[in-house]
């Protein structure tokens, strides 16, 4: 009893040593974000651990896009989320319908295409960056929203179709069988059964490709360099273009675009690692 | 209500033949029951008349119709899964309803039927539940009255009950037996249990490595097994075996095995006399004697098991262990020796080799 107790605490404590280094290195930027995004314009490089008078002043100068770096801040946060919420929703129409067919309607050649998407994570998405810029060149789509959403799902869905297909094949293919029997034809199986089944799943892999497609910046960089069609994050990166960087400002502006993604990934925590995880280990 | 025929149905996995050359009539509202130990190709074959597995050759038809090209939905069947195939997000009504659902049915004419199949079923408490919430016993309970709800030609279950404990099994199996006299629906039923088809079905369907060993009521098959396989598979404890050779001397006729033990034989048995047979007796048909006589063979105790109603004994006779099944208490002590009387009218000869029964 005593052992075992003993135990337990020295278990926690060793949990405990890793545990807050790592909360520290991770909280610690974040930390240097709410800092300089609180301190008037002259503290932002004090070296004060708190400004001596914090201050919304930054916000509000972003908000009302006070800046030249800022001109188009309203309509590049709605391009990102634009983008993001396409990329999320195309992500998941093609993911999830790969995923039926080849796991539940068992497909010919579903193994192959499971590999082939499997073979495109040999190849690093940096590499094709500029094929991809030929690519959407080619096709008159430089600069147009599209060329980043095709982009994006084109990298977003091999993954999620391995999630999903590995999330489907463990549902019970009784299910399927008894709703055959019931009489649905497979897009009633699909709609009626598969989808309110797999939500979980579905929930865990839209956010995936979401949050891939906000936190995108290389090809977002590439395909789209008109101000107006931008994103914030590549909007973000332009303020170093500049010696003289207005870095609260940046700062701010960097806060509030990480605010999304914090606020869907709280929301939907509680499927984010059940969905990712499941399937992962057959029980 | 539907009959169902099987005609020289084949099924194969690649290059393996798993079904050879099946074939058997179901007659309309029969309660047939496709038993055999498991990869003997029952669930295969009932899986094939759901239409969910392909027919490699020959014909199953529903009705006269043959439906190996028709699609499960088409079928008019409903089928019971032993993991009991409930849609996990929906409520038991909405289980009940879906089929009638996916044919656009009158929502009051499904909501109708529901009701009637869970009066039925006494499920009416739980409509509202989803089946996560209900015990194993009600889940089943809800899958046959999702079969109910189709009113199909034929119900199809596969190994329903085994999933569950002993005692609700029991309980299930007078359930199931019940729905079927009240609502006559022809059934196929595919179990390993023999018990569960002894007791539940109007014939029996006995199936081995792909192959019909016997087909015939319950009894029938318990008096008169086809073949020394029927034999020990049906009735349990299992019938006793021993092989020696038949011995006729005027009017008597006995079986003589390993060390001279000398097995009774009803005088106008088939067989001739020093031919090698098999020589099965079922455990209830051996009996305690009062002492020794010609007619007795001794045997040596080595476990007595009482259950109440009835004792088992486990005795030694010569080479062999033999079961015997008394209708009450004994004496018997382990280490005891007894005389093992035979009801000869009962005992079964067997041709070794072939393993056919040896008629008259």
């Amino acid at each position: 009893m005593k052992a075992s107790t003993l135990r337990k605490a020295s278990a926690e404590a060793k949990l405990l040593l890793i545990g807050i280094p790592l909360a520290i290195w991770t909280l610690l930027p974040i930390y240097h974000l709410v800092l300089f995004a609180l301190s008037p314009k002259e503290q932002a490089v004090s070296g004060k651990l708190w400004p001596d008078n914090p201050t919304l002043h930054n916000f509000s100068m972003v908000f009302h896009q006070q800046h030249h770096y800022l001109g188009h801040f309203w309509l590049q946060m709605w391009n990102s989320v634009l983008i993001a919420v396409a990329v999320g929703a195309i992500t998941l129409f093609i993911a999830t319908s790969a995923a039926f067919a080849i796991s539940r309607l068992r497909v010919k050649g579903g193994r192959t295409i499971m590999n082939l998407a499997l073979f495109t994570y040999f190849i690093p998405a940096a590499f094709l960056a500029v094929p991809m810029y030929k690519t959407m060149g080619n096709y008159g789509l430089l600069n147009s929203q599209w060329a980043l959403i095709l982009a994006m799902v084109t990298i977003a869905t091999p993954y999620s179709i391995w999630v999903l297909k590995q999330a489907s094949d463990k549902l019970p293919i009784e299910l399927d069988e008894a709703a055959r029997i019931d009489g649905a034809t497979p897009l009633q199986l699909f709609r009626l059964v598969y989808l309110p089944l797999m939500m979980p799943s579905l929930v865990a892999v839209g956010t995936y490709a979401l949050l891939l497609a906000w936190n995108e910046y290389l090809y977002a960089f590439l395909l789209l360099s008109d101000d107006k069609s931008t994103t914030l994050g590549v909007a973000l990166g332009s303020f170093l273009s500049a010696d003289d960087s207005p870095w609260e400002l940046l700062m701010t502006t960097g806060l509030i675009y990480a605010l999304p993604p914090a606020a869907i990934y709280y929301v939907f925590k509680r499927y984010m690692v059940g969905g990712l995880t499941a399937g992962a280990v057959k029980s | 209500m539907a009959s169902v025929s099987f005609r020289n149905v084949e099924k194969s996995f690649g290059s393996t033949r798993i079904i050879h050359g099946i074939g058997f009539d179901i007659a309309d509202g029969e309660f047939t029951v496709l038993v055999g130990p498991s990869g003997c190709g029952k669930s295969t074959l009932l899986r094939m008349l759901a239409g969910l597995e392909e027919i490699s050759g020959g014909t199953i038809a529903i009705d006269d119709h043959i439906v190996n090209d028709i699609e499960s939905k088409d079928r008019d069947i409903a089928m019971v899964f032993q993991s009991y195939a409930l849609y996990p997000h929906m409520t038991v009504a909405d289980n009940m309803g879906f089929s009638l659902r996916l044919r656009k049915a009158d929502p009051a004419l499904t909501k109708e039927r529901v009701a009637h199949a869970a009066r039925i079923l006494n499920l009416g408490p739980y409509l509202e539940r989803y089946p996560r919430e209900l015990s194993g016993g009600q889940r089943q309970r809800v899958a046959m009255g999702r079969a109910i709800v189709r009113d199909p030609k034929v119900f199809l279950f596969d190994e329903p009950l085994s999933n569950l404990d002993a005692k609700l099994r029991v309980a299930m199996r007078a359930e199931i037996k019940a729905l079927h006299q009240r609502l006559k629906t022809t059934t196929v039923y595919v179990t390993h249990d023999q018990v569960e088809a002894m007791t539940m079905a109007d014939r029996i369907v006995v199936m081995q490595e792909g192959r019909i060993e016997q087909i015939g009521t319950p009894l029938e098959l318990y008096d008169h097994p086809a073949n020394l396989f029927v034999a020990q598979f049906i009735g349990s404890p299992a019938m006793n075996i021993v092989s020696g050779t038949l011995r006729r001397d005027g009017g008597q006729a006995w079986v003589e095995a390993d060390g001279g033990v000398r097995w009774p034989v009803g005088p106008t048995s088939a067989g001739q006399d020093g031919q090698t047979v098999a020589y099965g007796v079922r455990p209830g048909d051996l009996g305690v004697g009062r002492g020794a006589d010609a007619r007795s063979v001794p045997a040596e105790v080595i476990v007595v098991e009482p259950t109440g109603a009835e004792t088992e004994l486990l005795v030694q006779v010569g080479a062999s262990q033999f079961v015997v099944v008394l209708h009450g208490r004994t004496q018997a002590q382990p280490g005891g020796k007894i005389h093992l009387s035979v009801d000869t009218g009962a005992v079964h000869l067997f041709d070794p080799t072939s393993g056919t029964a040896l008629t008259a």
